[in-house]
């Protein structure tokens, strides 16, 4: 009796341990027990990077040997494309290159990898995963590098530099230039209004009126003409610009950490949600959609959508894609506009988070590494990240590039749309759109990279839906708000 | 005493081969399951950083967890949610098996049990972006709420009062179809000639369910309870999918938020903890179920 009731206890531990370390197909346990085997001989690799590090004098350009890469958008569609792209990296670079591309979960992958102790001279990661693993000391200071380095310290912005530096400290080279998201309106729709979208107002008000136009014109019960994908607060910037509100966590005058759109500044954003989504001008899937179905809805295909806040570059890629579907820009049409603007006569609009290769601090070959970030910051590097590879997505003769049928299908895109080589020129151009919405640039700025950011959107997003739909009034959602993110650590002050 | 070690190692020679076979397995468990689940209980111990080294903390983790009021309302989500799916999914499960057991076209009864079974065999990706689509605005509720002159259309997924109903309903939905095969598997191996003796002395078709098929399935019922006692805690997939921050206050549950606080987060530390917390607390659940149920004791009458 007593032996099957001990037998049944450990059945029950058996299967809690299945459970736990089997959640989302990944392992919790088995990541953290990584964590463990690769944390005792943690301190030992620190110290031998230690001593790498102060030989930063060296120049990447004697850099040779194996470059090991675990990477996630960047490189080849396929298996058969990607052993092109790592052929066309070796050749430019002279090193021996290893990819590693998961088929999926990459954040997981990366993690589990890293803790279990595999080693890699550049992972590929988010400007979050940046901050997180900057955090757990897992990447290297390549801050020397990057200065000693003519092409990285020149063929780069340096307001790049800065936007990815912490504590004065450069851990990371980069993928691509993040650009930035601007109101995508569709033309069509606004022409069919009676609407010239470059004499729209650009105000809260400016926009009420053209949603409201673009409804009488659109009586279809499924038409909404404005969506934003509340659930993760994406993206409320050229809004929040109205009433001078920047998105994210920001410092106040005491270097505390706060939100501003919790604030009783963003009070009238809020109310204005509030409006279009009780006068049925907001698509209610907003509390419900990812990007994925915000695009769907404001694609050709369905135009179900009239205007979201989404990437530059997908201004040119719907224009792109109704073209390909041989859908006439009288009939669909989509441009971009820079939101509303501040209370003095600015706009602000939100970059991307950067899109960054780093070295881990158990990278054994820096110098490859560094040489490999060097060339993603040249021209020719830019042109294998956007177009592709040579004689396969497309062919040059002289200064002539003709783009293959493969290319065609690729978008200019294997990992960089716009790559971070500040004078870089696309062969092919951008797509219909896309450079109008680059334009607006200049009014973009990044938000402070933290650690919890997906508590950030989660908490934001929560209280947002609340107060839009009236379960809970401005006033007490943004005090909740408020609340609840110093209670998780997102803010320092309410 | 050393003539019952004797007795062991006697024995232990004279099966040596299935010893021999069985070695492979237990090295697998040793190396997949309890080397693993040792060394993560150990990790709750620590703050561990991913290449930095970790630091020994005693229970600060634990204190962490415990003190946190989001754990505290994934418990209660994981509690609320799991129990109702489970007595839900029972109830469906039984009501399944005993109506198929009453149909006599075995193409009919096959063809209901594939498709009660199938939802079981898909993966949440595909059953909750089913389930997140027919509750969309434009989904198929919300077609038929309008067809019965309803104005407007319901966000399901963002209402947290809907949320933990929707919740146990489709996740019953998706296991209704094993437990009916579990119940349906038991009600075929009864003894036929309890039904004949019932129906000479007259009992009605109902009757004979009520006071047959029900009490002989006890025992499988019982299983059945037991086994999913130990999962209540288990559910990931589905909150992973079709939560969303607009109800997660309602849903979401332990194993999501230790993934987000070990994957997403790297606090390590603080999700082996709460990972530990949860393997109690499922053995407390399963060692409570086992005493309701008087599980032991049944086992041993046999």
């Amino acid at each position: 009796m007593r032996k099957r009731r001990l037998s049944a206890l450990i059945s029950a531990l058996c299967l809690t341990a299945t459970a736990v370390t089997a959640c989302g197909g990944g392992s919790t346990a088995q990541g953290t027990t990584a964590a463990t085997t690769a944390a005792a001989s943690g301190e030992t690799k620190a110290q031998e990077t230690e001593g790498a590090k102060e030989e930063t004098t060296a120049q990447a350009e004697t850099a040779g040997g194996s470059v090991r890469i675990l990477l996630n958008v960047t490189g080849g569609k396929d298996e058969e494309e990607m052993k092109l792209f790592v052929e066309a990296l070796e050749a430019a670079t002279g090193l021996e290159i290893e990819v590693e591309k998961p088929a999926s979960d990459y954040s997981k992958v990366m993690m589990q990898k890293l803790s279990g102790g595999e080693k890699y001279d550049l992972i590929y990661l988010n400007a979050s995963e940046y901050a997180n693993l900057i955090d757990q000391e897992a990447l290297m200071d390549i801050t020397d590098y990057v200065k000693n380095s003519q092409i990285l310290s020149q063929n780069v912005e340096q307001s790049e530099w800065d936007d990815i530096t912490i504590d004065g400290k450069i851990y990371a080279g980069f993928n691509k230039k993040e650009v930035h998201r601007v109101v995508a309106l569709n033309n069509a729709m606004l022409k069919a209004a009676g609407i010239d979208y470059q004499s729209i107002d650009p105000t809260l008000d400016g926009y009420y009126e053209v949603f409201s136009k673009l409804k009488e014109t659109n009586t279809e019960t499924d038409f909404y003409p404005f969506e934003v994908i509340m659930k993760d607060a994406w993206d409320l910037q050229p809004w929040m610009a109205s009433v001078g509100v920047k998105t994210g966590v920001v410092l106040d005058d005491s270097g505390k950490k706060y939100a501003p759109v919790s604030t009783e500044a963003a009070a009238p954003v809020w109310e204005w949600f509030k409006k279009l989504y009780d006068e049925g001008l907001m698509d209610p899937g907003s509390f419900v959609d990812a990007t994925s179905d915000m695009r769907s809805k404001m694609g050709a295909a369905s135009k179900k959508s009239g205007c979201c806040v989404d990437w530059a570059a997908w201004v040119g890629l719907h224009n792109s894609n109704a073209l390909a579907e041989g859908v006439s820009e009288d009939d669909y049409q989509v441009v971009s506009l820079p939101g509303c603007k501040t209370p003095d006569g600015n706009y602000m609009l939100g970059k991307g988070g950067a899109s960054l290769f780093a070295v881990p601090a158990n990278a054994e070959n820096v110098e490859g590494a560094v040489k490999v970030l060097e060339y993603f910051a040249t021209q020719e590097g830019g042109e294998l990240l956007s177009i592709g590879v040579e004689g396969h997505d497309y062919t040059k003769e002289g200064d002539t590039y003709t783009q293959t049928e493969i290319g065609k299908t690729h978008g200019n895109d294997h990992g960089a749309p716009v790559p971070i080589y500040k004078d870089f020129k696309a062969p092919f151009g951008y797509n219909p759109g896309m450079e109008d919405a680059l334009q607006f640039g200049q009014y973009a700025s990044i938000e402070m990279t933290i650690p919890n950011e997906a508590d950030y959107k989660e908490i934001v997003g929560k209280w947002g839906i609340q107060m839009i739909k009236g379960e809970a009034s401005i006033e007490d959602g943004l005090a909740g708000m408020r609340k609840e993110l110093m209670e998780r650590g997102v803010t320092e002050v309410e | 005493m050393s003539k019952k070690r004797g007795d062991t190692f006697r024995k232990i020679k004279r099966y040596r081969g299935i010893y021999l076979m069985l070695a492979p397995i237990a090295a697998y468990f040793l190396v997949f399951s309890y080397y693993p689940l040792v060394l993560g209980i150990v990790n709750s111990f620590h703050k561990v950083k991913l290449l930095g080294g970790s630091q020994f903390v005693g229970l600060s983790n634990y204190q962490e967890v415990a003190g946190s009021r989001l754990y505290q309302q994934a418990l209660r989500n994981s509690l609320f949610v799991g129990i109702g799916t489970f007595l839900l999914q029972f109830v469906w499960g039984l009501c399944i098996a005993v109506f198929l057991n009453e149909v006599k076209r075995k193409t009919f009864k096959s063809l209901i049990q594939t498709v009660t079974y199938i939802p079981y065999l898909l993966s949440w990706t595909v059953v909750g972006g089913l389930w997140i689509t027919i509750f969309s605005p434009t989904g198929m509720v919300n077609g038929i709420l309008n067809q019965l002159g309803v104005q407007g259309s319901t966000v399901f997924m963002a209402e947290p009062a809907f949320a933990r109903t929707i919740m146990i309903f489709t996740g019953a939905w998706k296991g209704a179809g094993y437990f009916a095969a579990l119940f349906l598997a038991a009600i075929v191996s009864l003894d036929y000639s309890l039904y004949e003796s019932a129906r000479i002395d007259g009992a009605s078709r109902w009757q004979q369910i009520i006071k047959i098929t029900l009490p002989q399935i006890v025992p499988t019922m019982k299983i059945v309870t037991v086994l999913s006692a130990m999962g209540v805690l288990r559910n990931f997939d589905q909150i992973f999918v079709m939560g969303n921050p607009s109800i997660n206050d309602k849903v979401q549950n332990l194993l999501v938020l230790i993934y987000n606080d070990g994957i997403l987060k790297f606090n390590v530390g603080t999700a082996t903890a709460a990972a530990t917390l949860v393997l109690i607390v499922t053995m407390i659940i399963s060692f409570v179920v086992r005493k309701l149920l008087r599980y032991d004791e049944a086992y041993d009458g046999r």
